[in-house]
């Protein structure tokens, strides 16, 4: 019942025409950012974060929350009719989504993608609503060693689940940790790292780091590998409607997906991405017929759309209840938060209940709003898909420039945000992933503070992150993943 | 023998070892009381280690083919390289020369880079583009966007 009358609290929030308005225009940037290749929603909320500036905290929030659940539906447009993924998450969706609509069957391809992808993200809201509160008043038994022992954790398991090399991602890690040092101490309020350069002082801000990392360092691959049309699949799309059989093969696919996207979402360093590769290979091992996957099986449609979007609400967890962001684009929304002056944690729930409940309900009115755009829109999305990429990317560039200046209205943190563009371009090529930077950055303070103020409690012993119980778990879990993810790469560099 | 990971690790060690003695002035302090530079320090020190780890193991991978010159082959990176460097000194100028102006340079010079149509349809787009944006953002959101030694 508590759950009940919040969650209406949360409808009144987020039943404001204003946040209605801002909800939509997320919903409809993310399907428009996952429709188009070449743009990620990391991308595009990092370009978008600027804007949100000027509203409340609540519409930005709704807003940015929607561009990323918006993403995951979009991703599976492009993957189904060109064969090219949108974004991450919707790769595995290309392996039978094309096929399908080779075969003549787009539609009922599209149709599965998107109605799967509804009932996991309803559904994993109705988790999100079961679990945060729950949650946030655990978190609140957190003291300094049980929260750096959580963000240690999300540390070694961002670097355990990262593709490649998983020494190259702790170090873009360790990386990221050392440049959130740069700025003000946030005990001694000494500066430190500043060269003195005045603009320093303030430290380097989340908003420079994000785009040009991932949205400058995107533009310039693009462009070197001058990709200008995507040829769309010239097939006619017909009913949206999935058969009787197809529904029939689809049902469990989407409770796995659902379920174990959920699960896979809450866990620090996973994400719709890991949700959605998991899902194809359950499926495929479960499948009676696993020689259909890639052929043109629906099951490797449906299972892996639902996972995405329900890891998407997954990840809200803990974001909001512990403070946590378990990806990139969830330390976005936390920099958002922050820049909007409210701390994610435990305490938000409390303090700050109009967010947490009216981005919670503001996600099932975008649920909603996504099934209804995504597939009459189709046509007008397959007609952007062929705006060439020469038009696009100095339109995206000029966002981008806007957007980074507008942070602290002056040239520095443009000029932060090419050198991260540069950062971001040789870490592609080196292959030295960029998501654990930003997380280490987004985590750099939390984890300080907290190591310190550990560190003052336990008069300098590491053992004492082993006398509480949730700590121990924690550290214990760390070690286990930095070992299980170091090791084995060493092992085999010594073989070769 | 691939240098890809051998040129990125020591690269990483350079900075590694960069952190660490810019740490020491700052005042590492002590495991009891960590001091400024105690998270900066012992983060560099465990980057220095696993850039050595990348080093090392990228010197192992003797059967690893392709340099550092392939990661370049056969793409078009001047074209990249001439983005890059229109954009930094467009960072340079925007506060002297004004949003209008020196957006319009910019588009001008990224759409005569990649689009194939006539002179004047590219530069009367660059035009338009950075008004409509100068009106969107800088009128209408109020987003205070650099003014040069006009105005604008």
């Amino acid at each position: 019942m508590d759950a009940l009358s919040n969650l209406l609290y949360g409808f009144s929030v987020g039943l404001q025409p204003v946040n209605i308005f801002f909800c939509f225009l997320g919903v409809l940037m993310g399907t428009l950012v996952g429709v188009l290749p070449g743009i990620g929603p990391v991308g595009a909320m990092s370009i978008l974060l600027p804007v949100t500036f000027r509203m409340s905290p609540v519409s930005a929030v709704i807003m940015l929350a929607g561009i990323y659940y918006g993403s995951q539906y979009g991703g599976s447009t492009t993957s189904i009719l060109v064969n090219i993924p949108g974004e991450s998450a919707s790769i595995v969706t290309c392996l039978d989504g094309y096929q399908m609509a080779k075969q003549g069957r787009a539609g009922p391809a599209l149709g599965i993608a998107a109605f799967g992808s509804f009932i996991a993200g309803t559904c994993g809201i109705v988790g999100l609503v079961i679990f945060a509160q729950p949650l946030s008043e655990f978190g609140l038994k957190f003291g300094p060693p049980e929260f750096l022992s959580v963000v240690v954790l999300g540390l070694c398991l961002v670097t355990y689940l990262s593709s490649g090399s998983k020494i190259k991602a702790l170090m873009t890690a360790i990386f990221g940790l050392i440049l959130s040092c740069i700025g003000i101490d946030q005990i001694n309020a000494s500066p430190r790292m500043t060269f003195n350069v005045m603009q320093l002082w303030d430290g380097i801000d989340i908003v420079s780091v994000a785009m040009g990392l991932f949205g400058i360092s995107e533009i310039i691959m693009n462009v070197e590998e001058a990709t200008d049309t995507t040829d769309v699949l010239k097939t006619k799309i017909g009913s949206f409607f999935p058969t009787r059989s197809d529904w029939k093969k689809s049902f469990w696919p989407i409770v796995r997906g659902t379920i174990g996207g959920f699960f896979l979402g809450v866990l620090p360093g996973s994400g719709p991405t890991i949700s959605s590769f998991g899902s194809y290979a359950v499926e495929k091992r479960l499948s009676k017929t696993p020689e259909q996957f890639g052929k043109g099986a629906v099951e490797g449609v449906a299972g892996p759309e639902s996972a995405n979007n329900a890891a998407a609400a997954g990840n809200f967890i803990p974001l909001l209840t512990l403070g946590i962001p378990p990806n990139a684009m969830m330390a976005l929304l936390f920099g958002a938060l922050l820049i909007h002056g409210m701390r994610p944690g435990p305490l938000l729930v409390k303090e700050h209940p109009d967010i947490f409940w009216g981005v919670i309900s503001s996600m099932y009115m975008g649920n909603v709003m996504l099934l209804i755009l995504n597939l009459p829109l189709i046509p007008i999305w397959v007609k952007v898909l062929k705006v060439p990429y020469r038009i696009l990317f100095p339109l995206i560039l000029l966002f981008c420039l806007i957007g980074a200046y507008s942070v602290r209205n002056d040239g520095f943190g443009v000029l932060v945000m090419l050198i991260f563009g540069i950062v971001g371009y040789l870490f592609k090529k080196f292959d030295y992933p960029g998501a654990p930077l930003l997380l280490g950055f987004i985590l750099g303070p939390l984890f300080e503070v907290n190591l310190r103020q550990s560190l003052l409690l336990s008069k300098g012993s590491f053992l004492f992150f082993f006398s509480r119980p949730i700590s121990a778990v924690g550290v214990s879990l760390a070690i286990i993943l930095f070992a299980a993810s170091i090791l084995p790469e060493i092992f085999k560099s010594k073989k070769a | 023998m691939s240098l890809r990971d051998p040129v990125s690790g020591f690269f990483w060690l350079a900075l590694a070892v960069f952190v660490c003695l810019i740490s020491v002035p700052i005042g590492i302090g002590s495991f009891r009381t960590p001091g400024p530079g105690f998270l900066p320090f012992w983060a560099g020190i465990a980057l220095g280690i696993l850039s050595i780890a990348v080093v090392t193991m990228g010197m192992l991978r003797r059967n690893e083919a392709g340099g550092i010159s392939q990661l370049w082959k056969g793409l078009a990176w001047r074209k990249a390289m001439a983005v890059m460097v229109s954009l930094f000194l467009y960072t340079v100028l925007m506060d002297r020369v004004g949003y209008l102006i020196v957006t319009s340079a910019l588009l001008s010079f990224l759409f005569c880079l990649t689009r194939r149509e006539r002179i004047w349809m590219k530069v009367g787009g660059a035009l338009m583009t950075a008004v409509v944006s100068y009106l969107v953002f800088g009128v209408w959101l109020e987003v205070q966007l650099p003014k040069g030694m006009l105005g604008f």
